[in-house]
């Protein structure tokens, strides 16, 4: 019904506000949650065909300015070295992710105390603790028990196979001495909650066919959904609305045909990512909030991080099949996660040991990274790399500095008028320092691995803001940040932030983990406090 | 290019294009010495282009008649009339100079002809799509990790 009142309106249907929409259902409330994008269908992801490599590059290509489907909106990252990866549908970014898992540590929440840099957490590891074993449980994620470099957990499901590159890594590993252990991920490698196990395809980004990738859309919807939460597709939300008593009332959205609807809303949940939620954040403005909603503070947009992004490609001279199995996922090093101030810089970064290219992903590298030159050498160099390459990427932990943010463009627009997000960022003198630590030493273990050539590609690599974090952070200081330890807006006492955007630091490992465990925490501190969730 | 050459043509290019493609093609990948795989002048880099990358036709053509105008100004005749040593010296000298040149080309042939069955034939991968049968990939030997687990902890206490 037309702007009939909902008691929970959670805009962005990807992995945080699935989690969340799944987590508050058991209150039994009204909740709505508006998304831009519509529902995939997993029969006509790219793997199923035979033209995949070719759709993948197309359709599936992880920048919404050259994917430009019709929900996508375009994001100006020109002044930016690293630019912004992400998708826009039911599922969110989660259906193109490789699904590499990896947790936080207690440490990263603690720099300011640890290592003097940016500021800590008002929440720690152990508080999220919980928050991650059912998010695990919940989605379906594979790993193995014992990895000495986090807290002691229990992955709900078998790790993911590592094959013979995986092995001939972890034997670099070893004979560095260096830590190693295979990913958590987020791929069930046994039948879970009526979804089949993975088959190696290797394309999981460019959508799982086979459902064994655990994306929000076929993990937390169905459930979701089933507990009674509904999710409206192809809704585009303009701008969240207040009253003169600083209590938001709604959203303003726009509907598949255009035609503009307000909802109204007691409580309103912002899940669009570390750059949508600023987005829409900075677009709904009023007399009391002329900057931007939520943003007494200042900080809506600031401190974008984006975990600056290193590679080193591997070349072996026996077959490893390397290019079978799910892209992004076999096994991690966390050697240098922790600071070790001799190194020049603080903090640290994960080694993310990824598969080598398929036929067509090979050729395409080989030749733009010039290790596969025109000509007579072609089928000698193409033979060396086609699953005989392995690459390891260096996820640097990003620090947060309040000039790397998210604006609005005064130009460009998504396909409803709204004014799109402007991207600015510089790499710091650490991610810099830290980024050719990591390419160095990925070098050395690649030749410990006994690797014939090994290729360090120039860093930050471009097409890498899959991270899109701390933009709208989380504190108890109303002046240092836009949430409180709950996910609440300082300003606006009926809304709350659940997604990246409100991570303090961006530790070194890929976040989604951690995002989902954070949402989880938010929506059950809420549940705690029903009785008197505004006060 | 006029284009009332190619008015009533299925084809994006003019003859002579054409022919300059097909030498430029089985320059960037020729047949391998023991003829198992093709040459990209036998798979249909040209259908692919016009079916998948219409936009870059334009660019393409471009760059086709800039390498018969260079020949000709060069050599006194068009590319296709050079012979195969002249024509390589051609091609380096240019990309040599404009490292941009024919890239979209090569990056666009080898799209095509890694998804050509004789060629994935030819380098061990099973012609069709990855899904539904999936590959095997072996588990991993798990005794490898007994040093890392011998060294014990390494996270940092808070
Ligand atoms: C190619 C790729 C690979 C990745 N690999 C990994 C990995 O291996 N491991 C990992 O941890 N992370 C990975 N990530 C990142 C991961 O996908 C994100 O961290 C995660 O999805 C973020 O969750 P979210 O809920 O914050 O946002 P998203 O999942 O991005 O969801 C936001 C949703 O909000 C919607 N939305 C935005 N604005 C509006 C609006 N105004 N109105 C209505 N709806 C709106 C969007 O359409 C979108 O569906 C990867 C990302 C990409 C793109
Ligand atoms: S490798 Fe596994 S998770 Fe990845 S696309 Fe294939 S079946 Fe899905």
């Amino acid at each position: 019904m037309a702007d009939d009142i909902v008691d929970v309106l959670i805009v962005g249907a990807g992995a945080s506000g699935a989690a969340v929409a799944w987590s508050l259902a058991e209150t039994r409330m009204r909740i709505v949650c508006l998304e831009q994008g519509g529902w995939m269908n997993p029969a006509e992801y790219p793997s199923t065909g035979r033209d995949w490599e070719t759709r993948a590059g197309k359709e599936m290509h992880p920048s919404p300015n050259v994917r430009k489907r019709p929900t996508d909106y375009p994001i100006n990252d020109g002044e930016s070295p690293i630019a912004i990866v992400n998708f826009n549908g039911v599922g969110g970014s989660t259906i193109l992710y490789s699904a590499h898992f990896p947790r936080f540590h207690p440490s990263d929440f603690r720099v300011r105390t640890l290592d003097g840099v940016a500021d800590d957490w008002p929440i720690d590891y152990f508080t999220l603790e919980p928050f991650f074993a059912e998010n695990d449980s919940n989605i379906g994620v594979s790993g193995l028990a014992g990895d000495p470099a986090i807290p002691t957990h229990q992955p709900p499901l078998p790790h993911i196979p590592m094959g013979r590159m995986g092995e001939t890594m972890g034997r670099g590993f070893n004979e560095l001495g260096w830590h190693w252990w295979p990913s958590d991920s987020a791929i069930i490698t046994r039948p879970h909650n009526g979804r089949d196990k993975c088959l190696n395809l290797g394309p999981c980004n460019t959508g799982c066919a086979q459902g064994a990738k655990s994306s929000a859309d076929i993990s937390y919807w169905p459930m979701a959904e089933r507990a009674g939460v509904e999710l409206r597709t192809h809704c585009r939300v303009r701008e969240i609305t207040v009253d003169d008593r600083d209590r938001a009332t709604g959203v303003t959205y726009f509907d598949a045909d255009g035609i503009e609807h307000h909802q109204r809303a007691e409580v309103v949940i912002v899940a669009c990512n570390g750059v949508g939620t600023p987005r829409l954040l900075l677009n709904s403005t009023s007399a009391r909030f002329p900057d931007g909603l939520a943003n007494r503070s200042g900080l809506v947009g600031r401190n974008l991080m984006l975990h600056p992004w290193g590679l080193v490609v591997g070349h072996f001279d026996e077959p490893l099949k390397s290019n079978f199995g799910p892209q992004g996922c076999c096994i991690l090093s966390q050697e240098f996660y922790e600071t070790d101030t001799d190194r020049g810089f603080v903090r640290g970064y994960n080694m993310q040991i990824t598969r080598g290219g398929p036929p067509v992903g090979t050729a395409r590298g080989g030749i733009a990274q010039g290790a596969i030159p025109w000509g007579e050498g072609h089928h000698d160099a193409f033979d060396r790399l086609f699953g005989r390459s392995i690459h390891l990427g260096i996820c640097c932990e990003d620090l947060p500095e309040e000039h790397n943010r998210v604006t609005l463009d005064p130009e460009l627009t998504d396909s409803n008028g709204i004014p799109a997000p402007k991207i600015s960022y510089t790499l710091s003198e650490n991610s810099r320092r830290m980024l050719d630590h990591g390419s160095g030493k990925g070098a050395e273990a690649m030749a410990a691995a006994g690797a014939v050539k090994v290729q360090q590609i120039p860093s930050p690599l471009r097409m890498a803001g899959w991270h899109l974090l701390g933009t709208a952070r989380m504190g108890t200081d109303p002046e240092r940040s836009v949430v409180n330890e709950w996910g609440r807006s300082h300003d606006v006492r009926n809304l709350f932030l659940v997604d990246g955007s409100v991570f303090v630091t961006s530790g070194g490992v890929n976040p989604t983990t951690t995002i989902q465990a954070v949402a989880l925490y938010i929506a059950d501190s809420m549940k705690q406090r029903l009785a008197n969730l505004f006060d | 290019m006029a284009s009332d050459e190619i008015i009533g043509s299925d084809s994006p290019l003019t003859a002579e294009q054409r022919d300059v493609l097909a030498i430029v093609l089985d320059l960037i990948v020729p047949a391998s010495v023991d003829g198992r795989r093709p040459s990209a002048a036998d798979v249909d880099v040209l259908g692919y282009i016009s079916a998948s990358e219409p936009g870059t036709l334009t660019e393409l053509r471009g760059e086709l008649d800039q390498l018969d105008a260079d020949a000709r100004e060069r050599h006194g005749e068009g590319f296709v009339a050079l012979n195969a040593d002249v024509r390589q010296a051609l091609v380096d000298d240019i990309r040599a100079a404009e490292p941009g040149f024919m890239r979209s080309l090569a990056i666009q042939t080898v799209t095509c002809y890694y998804q050509d069955d004789r060629v994935l034939e030819a380098i061990g991968v099973e012609a069709r799509p990855p899904f539904p049968k999936g590959y095997e990939v072996p588990s991993g030997d798990l005794t490898l990790l007994d040093p890392v687990r011998k060294r014990g902890r390494v996270w940092r206490e808070t």
